[in-house]
Parts: structure tokens; sequence; C-alpha cells
């Protein structure tokens, strides 16, 4: 017993490390250190009395933050849904409505902004310089560290294993063979989680509540025995979630896609009892592909209840033994699981670089199949729309010219772009203003913009159907169920805005015309006739579904397409300007800050949301990402108001200071905060560099 | 990265200095002998150890002077070209169609496929037909679907909650319902811990490959499912495989993997069993209480994945286990689907704590995925509620099969490979389909044992897929004009280790009564009987 208390256990080498990384770093991080004492004495009050923890961070300069701060903020004890008298700017806006604004959103799930001028339509511009993924890199100093920090991380990592095998057996007993069984989880595989990723665990799955709409509560938890478990202390915290994928808003418990959801389950029930082809098919299944496939501009259209398993059931079923798969070395581990199921051979290119594109295709294709340089039988480029973690857009235009001369079938994942970018929120093909239907194969997931959950694969009638049958999601795994095809149809559709068919559909912006189905296709247009992109006829509707009028007509969904685009374009230029370093497309609704070191993460992730108005964020690092850029990603959506928006990037200002993260814009180029927040309209419409 | 080189030498100059301060400073260090030692023996156990941190460290420097390099090319079959010649390769070679079109068979099958107006339950209406039918096609077996009470609570948390959780587990997409439903699942086994999945199909094929790894040994079943059949694909492990639901081939298999693991005196490595509670291709039911004998008895850990069990079979439908009587601890990773036991949606794995936190980090349909919508995952606790308190459903739905069994079994023109408690029925047909394949189907007396690196069993059951679906189709689109909704097993073909054999697999419902059963089994009976009659 007496030698195991002397032992540096995890207690002393856990503050070593933290004082060897924050010595390791700079000057600055004087008063970082001094922050983190301060949340460590936070987080003993906390375990001892388990109060609320108050925010340690010095007075903030928030404009609108300290209007409330007379509000104690903490006082969560109280939280409750429907609990008004809990003043905060998270759930009051911060101009109240006039009496001729109506807003039936809550809130605290879709903000209520009824500006203008906070809007935007972003497009391409035909011409305009598309700029692949530029690293940037940072001083060297912040290299060195963070290389550094990952080496004593290692060591100690090392060490502790090492002395904790010796002295503590028990507690490594599931690492090491036991009575006869090897372990199962070998100590080399999982030292990154032990070492490393249990050190910053409060920043992964936090238990939350309600809905994952602008704001979010999360269910407050405390670890008493470093990290080992987390115990939930009873409290909740209302924060501003810039988190979620909820790209369009859609995560809401009330207003009239909810409604349509009600009644569905009403009508048809929760499941549909089986898979897709063995008596599982709902007449909600045909009306939703339907749905897609005009939403995305395709002839038709399948959907699965998943989104990771839409890719790993159906790339299986497009290509096999003797083809090609070329894929970006960033995508996403949906597309390598069902690209290691296929049997077909993997070859990556350099993340969104056409050129190493270009010449990978050159070789592949002259070269052949490996060994026997057979031709291959197909080749299929994989791409994502829009990347997760890097909020890079693929140069479409570019692989659009690329296809015209190397004859490869096109694969894009539009998981985060549809119904999130383009001017008719169509993805990526609507950004760019090229026809959907040159893509071969559109696939996409309801569980971002759409607020519900599952795939789907869009693309030729045949190649569709042949999916229905040989993909495997079709004969064995269970079909959506009935509140998420709900879910999509109205957002969809209310997106889109519905036509009642005596109103004629010929809209001036068609570029396709679609026909009903190709089968009965005689040359006569029909009232079937669609125009992409354009409203959708109520007759493909379900007949009970009704939405409300504001949504039918398309307004809103194009008020959320604007306020996305307007909120990503700021939050993307504001951060820029402040001096940071981010990473993708300024249209893109993510929004990744680089931090470097991997010890930044955490305070990042606390300081974040030990504010007065906590914020939650997303902070990734190895093996998520490249080793050195450990990011925060923030994931903007249509529902947060430019005043969530002024709020995050005064926290990121002042964070920014205190940890020594501006790296990016030179001092003399950049803008105050209070200059961002007052110019944002002119900030967000300046032409792209 | 101009700048960078001229930067670069400096940069050298104090990594060298600050590397030999940092040895200097190490050796002053008090205990830095441990240390010292330390490496000596990790590297003594493990050099592949010290190897791969010397990797770390030199990928450390490259990536810090360079940017990334081009995949190289494996200079062995290289052919070099000359630019204008792969111009004209790149103008020559011409891709196969993406997808060839669908034959007659597939199309006609697709259109037939059964298409469900309103709420799918007992009896649903039909956009086929327009009319209702008995309904032993969808998977409905506690007859919870359409359950008012399950509706209302899903339409309480929709107000609460919303639809979707928006977010993987890891971030933010971890709700409280989440966790709820995961201790309702955890209790009701009596397993430590569980874990949900966003789907029951994903589930498995993404449980094995997070613990199963190259080197590692699986063996598994014949006859399982595509699911178990891609997480093993994924995992890369070393496979065995035993004849389909046959344990003394299981234990030749397992003594002779360690034969051979004596004889090569390798390291202990992972092992598992993977094979199904009752089979989703034919409905055999594995005899557990024998498999864990097994699997003590050899040290494999048992991955069971009771997808058709769980929710169907036992006094209270907690599968297998309960069945058997055995400790559902004794399983280590239990694999489920809250979809088809629940009739709500997803798939969980419970087991030890350990091996659930493993998932929650490794588990890539896990991490890499949005997590359920939370009004799904409360059905899913409604679920488990009202199978708790009241077993009458299990009854009901024991005495249906039972009910459903009496007709079929006296059907002479056909066979059914399911257990005689399976609520999942599989029918073959009996008549050899073609002449050319009238050979016994197993040769009576030769017990000779497969090859265990061989997913195909020594003999193989030969059978015309052709022309039993195309029967089978008959007999399912007889049944409907009768008023009985049927499906065959759905196959993709040519995308499974071994094909399947065309079955009609009927589902049973606890949601009809034991008369309806007898009424809509007896139709099947008569349309199976008709359409063979038929052909003769
Ligand atoms: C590119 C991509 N594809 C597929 C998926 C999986 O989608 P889902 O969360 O609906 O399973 C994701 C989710 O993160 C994704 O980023």
């Amino acid at each position: 017993m007496a030698i195991r208390s002397r032992t540096p256990s995890s207690g002393g080498s856990q503050s070593m490390f933290k004082k060897r990384s924050t010595q390791s770093l700079s000057p600055t991080m004087a008063s970082a250190a001094s922050y983190l004492s301060a949340v460590s004495q936070a987080d003993a009050r906390a375990r001892t009395a388990r109060s609320p923890t108050p925010t340690p961070t010095a007075t903030p300069a928030l404009s609108f933050a300290s209007t409330t701060s007379s509000e104690p903020t903490t006082d969560i004890d109280e939280l409750d849904e429907d609990d008004e008298k809990f003043i905060s700017p998270l759930s009051v806006p911060f101009r109240p409505p006039t009496s001729e604004q109506v807003f039936n959103t809550v809130h605290t799930e879709f903000g209520h902004c009824a500006s203008e001028e906070f809007r935007l339509t972003s497009a391409h511009k035909p011409g305009a310089p598309i700029h692949g993924h530029v690293d940037k890199d940072p001083p060297y100093y912040i290299l060195l560290s963070t290389y550094i920090s990952y080496l004593v991380l290692i060591c100690l990592g090392h060490m502790r294993d090492f002395l904790g095998k010796r002295f503590h057996p028990k507690a490594y007993r599931h690492l090491m063979p036991h009575d006869g069984y090897a372990s199962l989880n070998s100590d080399f595989d999982s030292f990154y989680t032990r070492r490393l990723k249990v050190r910053m665990d409060e920043c992964f799955a936090q238990p939350v509540t309600g809905v994952a709409g602008r704001t979010i509560v999360l269910l407050d938890r405390v670890s008493l025995d470093y990290n080992r478990t987390q115990v939930p202390t009873g409290n909740k915290t209302r924060a501003l979630n810039i988190s979620s994928y909820n790209y369009l808003g859609f995560a809401q418990a009330r207003g009239g896609c909810a409604d349509v959801v009600e009644e569905a389950i009403k009508r048809y029930g929760i499941s549909t009892c089986g898979s897709r082809l063995e008596g599982g098919t709902s007449e909600l299944h045909t009306v939703a592909e339907e749905l897609v496939a005009r939403f995305v501009g395709a002839e038709d259209a399948l959907i699965s209840s998943m989104g990771f398993a839409t890719n790993s059931t159906i790339i299986p079923a497009l290509v096999g033994k003797g083809c090609l798969v070329i894929s970006d070395e960033l995508n996403h581990s949906s597309i390598r699981f069902g690209v290691r199921q296929s049997g077909a051979h993997v070859r990556m290119f350099r993340h969104n670089d056409m050129r190493s594109l270009e010449s990978l295709l050159r070789e592949v294709i002259s070269q052949g199949q490996p060994k026997t340089h057979r031709p291959w039988k197909k080749i299929m480029l994989i791409v994502e729309g829009l990347y997760s973690m890097e909020g890079t857009m693929v140069n479409l235009p570019a692989i659009m010219n690329l296809k015209e001369s190397y004859k490869f079938y096109l694969f894009v994942d539009e998981a985060h772009s549809i119904g999130a970018i383009g001017p008719n929120g169509r993805g990526i093909a609507d950004y760019f203003g090229i026809d959907p239907r040159s893509i071969d194969i559109l696939m996409g997931t309801f569980t971002k913009s759409f607020g519900a959950a599952g795939g789907y694969i869009a693309g030729k009638k045949d190649v569709i159907d042949r999916l229905r049958v040989k993909g495997y999601s079709g004969t064995y795994a269970e079909a959506m169920s009935i509140p998420l095809l709900s879910q999509v149809i109205a957002s969809m559709a209310s997106i889109m805005g519905v036509t009642t068919p005596t109103v004629s559909s010929s809209n001036s912006s068609s570029t396709i015309a679609i026909r009903s189905h190709a089968a009965n296709g005689n040359g006569h247009l029909t009232d079937d006739e669609y125009h992409h992109p354009g409203p959708v006829s109520s007759k493909i509707l379900p007949s009970w579904m009704t939405l409300p009028p504001e949504l039918s007509s398309g307004e809103e969904g194009r008020t959320r397409l604007r306020r996305l685009a307007f909120n990503s374009f700021y939050l993307h230029r504001g951060l820029d300007k402040l001096g940071f370093i981010t990473y993708g497309h300024p249209a893109s609704p993510i929004v990744p800050l680089i931090l470097f070191n991997p010890g930044k993460m955490m305070m990042f992730h606390r300081m974040m949301k030990d504010r007065e108005v906590p914020i939650v964020v997303v902070v990734v690092a190895y093996p998520a990402t490249p080793l050195i850029t450990t990011r925060v990603r923030f994931c903007v959506s249509a529902s947060h108001t430019k005043e969530d928006i002024d709020c995050v990037l005064r926290a990121c200002d002042e964070i920014g200071d205190i940890m020594d993260l501006k790296h990016g814009l030179a001092p003399a180029d950049r803008w105050s905060i209070d200059e961002i927040c007052d110019r944002a309209v002119e900030l967000v419409s300046l032409p792209e560099a | 990265m101009d700048t960078a080189s001229s930067t670069i030498q400096p940069v050298i100059a104090y990594i060298a200095y600050t590397l030999s301060t940092l040895e200097r400073g190490f050796y002053k260090l008090p205990g830095s002998g441990v240390i010292e030692r330390y490496v000596r023996s990790s590297h003594q156990n493990d050099p592949g150890r010290t190897f791969l941190e010397l990797v770390l460290i030199v990928f450390v420097i490259r990536t810090l002077l360079q940017s990334r390099t081009r995949a190289d090319k494996d200079g062995q079959h290289f052919i070099e070209f000359t630019p204008k010649e792969i111009d004209e390769l790149v103008e020559e070679w011409t891709p196969e169609p993406l997808a060839s079109p669908l034959d007659e068979r597939d199309l006609s099958d697709l259109a037939a496929v059964p298409i469900i107006a309103g709420s799918n339950g007992p009896r649903p209406k039909l956009v086929n037909t327009g009319k209702s039918a008995y309904n032993l096609a969808s998977l409905n077996f506690s007859g919870l679907a359409g359950n008012e009470h399950i509706k209302q609570r899903a339409i309480e948390t929709l107000r609460q909650y919303g639809v979707g959780s928006c977010g993987p587990p890891g971030f933010y997409g971890t709700v409280d319902v989440h966790m709820d439903l995961e201790r309702d699942i955890a209790d009701f086994l009596g397993t430590e811990a569980a874990i949900l999945y966003a789907q029951g199909f994903a589930t498995i094929s993404s449980v094995i490959p997070s613990f199963c790894k190259r080197g590692d040994i699986i063996v598994a079943d014949r006859g399982v499912t595509l699911s178990i059949q891609k997480g093993i694909e994924i995992s890369r492990s070393t496979v065995r495989w035993f004849d389909h639901n046959d344990l003394q081939s299981l234990e030749e298999v397992l003594m002779s993997v360690e034969k051979e693991r004596k004889k090569k005196r390798g390291p202990l490595t992972r092992r598992f069993i993977v094979t199904e509670g009752i089979f989703e291709r034919d409905g055999a039911m594995v005899d557990l209480p024998k498999l864990i004998e097994l699997k003590e008895k050899y040290k494999y850990r048992l991955v069971l994945d009771e997808t058709f069990s769980f929710g169907t079979v036992g006094r209270t439908g907690r599968g297998l286990t309960e069945l058997y009587n055995v400790s559902a601890s004794k399983i280590d990773m239990l694999v489920g689907s809250v979809a088809i036991g629940l009739c709500a949606a997803g798939g969980f794995c419970a087991g030890s704590q350990i091996v659930v936190d493993h998932q929650r980090i490794n588990g890539p349909a896990f991490v890499f995925s949005a997590s359920m919508p939370p009004l799904l995952a409360v059905s899913g606790s409604e679920g488990i509620n009202i199978l708790r308190s009241s077993p009458s459903i299990l009854d009901t739905l024991q005495q249906n099969v039972q009910a459903a069994r009496s007709i079929l079994d006296r059907v002479e023109s056909i066979t059914i490979p399911s257990h005689p408690a399976s609520p999942i029925i599989h029918i073959h047909l009996r008549t050899p389909t073609s002449t050319s394949l009238a050979v016994p189907l197993v040769k009576p007396g030769s017990h000779k044992p497969s090859n265990p690196l061989s997913p195909l069993p020594r003999d193989r059951p030969r059978f015309d897929i052709d022309i039993e679906e195309k029967i089978l189709q008959d007999i399912v689109e007889e049944a409907l004009a009768q008023g009985v909704l049927i499906t065959k097993a759905k196959r993709p073909r040519g995308m499974e280790i071994s094909e399947a054999r065309p079955s009609i697999r009927l589902a049973m419902t606890s949601a009809l009564t034991r008369k309806e059963t007898e009424k809509a089994v007896g139709i099947v009976k008569a349309a199976i009987v008709k359409v063979l009659a038929r052909r003769r």
C-alpha cells in the first residue's frame, strides 16, 4: 500500500504534463496557466459542493451578454423546457420582435432574426478561381511545441504503462493475457485512447437532452477519478450549440415539420417492420424516393435507414474485383468501409488536389491492373461534396473536365453539402451550376440538413434499380422508419416549395425537365413535368400532409438557406479577420479553426463552455486529423442569429489572445472584434480573394 | 515553402541543440536509469514498438521538413510510358457500364415488391392490390407495430427532442434517452452494459472489426448472414469455417486451430467464435449451452448475433439466453436488433463494460455515424417495458409458430430447415428441380470434415436458383391473390460467400390470433400445393 501511494501514479503525472506542455508553449501561456489553475479550483468546488461552476474567465466585454449579466446564467437548476422566466441571451432574442413580426419558431431551437440584411445567397461565380485545400503554416515554434507535446505525452504514457503494470496489475488486467485468453485490446492499439484521449474525455460524448437546435441542454458531469469515469451532477446547462450538423435548423420540436411527423406517427406508426424488399416498404418510402430524386435533380433515388450504411452497403454493389476506386485521402470512414467490402482496388490522391488526381488517373489507366496490366473494368472516383473536417468544397468543375477525358464514373458523397450549399440548397452541383445528371452517383444523408437520419443514393433509373436489388440494404437492412420519412418529406418539400397542380409549374430557372417515368415516354409532356430546381407538385406528396403556408410557399426554406449562407461567410471571414488560421471555403457551414497544440484543445473547449453564455464546440485531433492540425470545428446553422455568431467571434477573440492562436493574417490587416461585428454585412459581401 | 527552406537550417540546429540538452538533462534526472532500462526491456519484449516509436519520430521530422509525398509507384511492375502513349491508352480505354441493367426476373420481382398503404401490422392494406391481407412477411414478431402507447410516447418525445439527433454520439449526439435505452437493454438481458447502433444491419458488421484485427482468429458458421460475412471480411482476421449449425464440426475446427498453434508455437492471439442465435438464412437455432461449453473449453470469445432471437423467443423475449436459461454474461458480445425485436430502429451490442466502452471509440458504425433519433430510442425502451410486463405476447407468438408448423410440416413437397420454435419459418422445395441435380444432397455415412479454410461445405447441397426462385415467386403471388402476404427470402445473388438456397420466409406474429394464423398458413399451404401441382 505504502509503495503504491508514493509512486507517481496517474494524478502526479497528469499535472506534470500540464506544467510541461504549458511551459513549452509560449510566453502568453502564463495567463493560460493561471486559467488552468482557476479551472481546477472551480473543479474542486464543483466536486465538493456540486455547485454550478461559476465562470472563471475575466469579465467578458460582451455587448449583449453584459446587458443580461445581472441575470445569473448559472441558475440552471430551474432549467426547464418551457421556463421562460430564465432570461439569457440564449432564450430571449437580442432584438425583441416588433408587433408585425411573427416568429413561429422557438428561439432556443431556431433563433429569431428579422433583419433582411443578414442574408446571403451563395453561388459560384463563373470564372472565379477555385482553391484546392491550402495548408496554412503556423510559426515554427508552434509546430515544434506541438511535436514536443506529443512526444511528452507518449513518453509519459509509456512510463505510466510501465509502472502501472508493475504496481497496479489489476487495472491493466484487460490489457494482459489472462486465463488463457489473449487481451481484448492490445496495449499498443489502445495506447492513444488510454494515454491521450482519456486526458480530454470531457470534450467527448457529452450527454445532452432536448433538441439539438440553436441551443442545446447539457447534462453536466464531473470526473472524480481522473477521467476514468464521468458522473452526472444532476445539473443542466443550456449552451449555444455551434456543433451539431443542423445546417438548415430543421432540428425542431415545434413547427410545421414536427406537426407533419406527429400526424404521420398517428397514421402509420413507427416502424415499417422489415427490409425494403421483404414487406417493409411503406407508401411513404416511394413518396420520399420520388421527392429526393426531384430535389437533387436525378432520374431516380433510393433511400436507406442509415447514412453510414448507405455508403457501406451500396458501394460494393457498384464496384468489385477488377475495378478501381480512386478516393480522396480524407474521405469519410463509411466510404472506406464500403470500398474495403467491395474488393475493388483503391488508390488515393491528395486531398482535393486536381493535379495529383490527374497524374494518378494517367498512371492507373496506362498501367492497368497491377501485375496483369489488364485494363480496369471500371474506375470510380469517390469524393465528398464538402469535407466534414476541413470545410473544403470539392473542385467539381475541374473534376467534370477530367471526367470528360478520363471516362471514370463519379460518386459524390453530399452528406454535408446537400441542403447546406448552393443557391437552392441542392448541394455542390447547384453551387457550381453543374447539371446534376452529369454526375453518375449522388449520395447524401438526411442526418444533417434535414434534421432526420438515413441516406440516399440518386442516379440513373437502371443503376438505382440495380442497387435496390444488389445493394445489401434493400434485402437485409431495416427500412427507414415513419418519423424519419415524414421529416424528410416535410423538410425537403419546404425547401423546394409546393405548387398545387392548377398552377403551372413552369419556372424561369428551369434547367432540366424530368418526365415522370422514362418507360412511357412518348415525347409527350405531362403534368408531371418538373423543372430542376423548382417547386414540387403537391400531387406527389401524401394527401394528408399539410404544411403551413410559410413552409409550402418555400419562403421559409429560402430564408433558411440565405441565413445559413450569411452565417457561414460571417463566421469564416470573421475568424480570418481576427487573425485565426481557418480552413475551408467561406460558403461552407463547417468552419475549422486550427489550434495545433493538442493541449489547447481541452482548454479551448472548457473556456468556451465556461463563459457567461456557454458555447459548446467540437474539438478534434489526431487520428481524425493530421498529427499537427488539431482543430476546433464549428458547424454553423441557419438557426443562429447574427448575434450568436458575434458571440462566438467574441469568445474566440478573447480565448485566441489568451492561448496565442492568432497566427493567420498579419496584425496590420486584422480587424478589431467591434469592427467585425459592426461591419458584418460588408465583410460578408467582400469579393473572394 | 520558399521561406521555409531559408528558416530550416536554424531550426535543425535548434532541434539538435534541444535534443542534446534533453539528453544531458535526461541523464541528470533521478530515475532516468529506470526509463533507460524500460526502453531496453520494452525493446526486448516488443522490438516492433521501439521501431514504431522511432518511425513516429522520423515521421514527425519528415512532416516538418517537407510536404506530403506522392504515393510511390511500385517499381517492379511499373512500365514507363511517354505522355503521348498515355494519351493514347487513355483514349483507347473504355470502361464497362456502371451497372448492367437488371434481368427479366429481377425486374418482375422488383415490380412485385409489396408496398404497404398506411400503418403496417397484422392485416395491412397493400398498394399493389388495393386490398388488405394477412401479413406473414413483415417482421412484427412481438406485435408492437402500431402500438398506441408506443406511438403516444414517441409523439411526446418528438415534442421534446425533435426528430434527428444531428450528431454522432461523440459530438453532442449522446442524448439521455439513448443512455436510458442502453441501460434498459442491459438490465433486460442481464449484462453489464450495452451500446446502441443506428441500424440493426450495420451493428454486427461494425462490432466484429472493432475487436477482431489482422492475425486474430475467427471461427464462424458457414451459414451466417451477410452482415456477419462482411464484418469478418473487413476485420482481415484469419477465418476458419465450421459446418452450418454443427457443433461437432465446430469442435473439430477448434481442435485443429489449437493444434496448428501448438505446432507453430505462435503467441496467444485473440480468438472468436462468431455465429447466430436463430439463423437468418434458414431459421435454424444454435444449441447455446453446448456452444458456451465449447467456447469455455477452448477459451474463445463468443460473438452471438441474436437479431432474430431477441424479442422473439424465451418467456419474455430475452432471446436464447432466456430460452436455454444461461446467463447472458457468458456471451462476450451479444448483438441484437432493436428494429426487429422491438419494432423501433437500430441495433445493440451487449456485454461487459470493457467490451462496450471499447466500441464507443473503435466501432466504426458507432463513431462515424449520427446517433439514433431520440424518439426511436424511446420506442425501444417502451417496447422492452411491454415485453417485460406481458409475457402473454411471447406465448401467443409461440402458439402461432406451433400452429403454423403443425400445418406446414405435413406438406410433403416442402422441407423446413427452421427450428420448431423459430418465429421465422423458411420453406424449401423438396422436389429436385432439375433431373441433372437429382444427386442425393448428402452422401450418407461418409462423414468427412469440410475444409475449414473454405466457406463452402464439402457436400454442397445442389439446387437451381433460377427455377426454384420462379416457383417460389409463383407461390408468393398465388398466396397474395388469396389474401396472404408472404415473401421469398430476398438475396443479392452473386454478392455473398455462398448462395443461400431459395426459400419462402414466413414471419409469425403475435398480433394475429391462433385462428387467424391457422387460416393464413392454410392458405399458404394451399398455394404451395396448387403451384407445385400445376408444374407437374
Ligand atoms: C461524408 C459522410 N458520409 C456519410 C456519413 C454518415 O452519415 P450518418 O451520420 O447519417 O450515418 C457522414 C457522417 O458524418 C459523412 O460525413
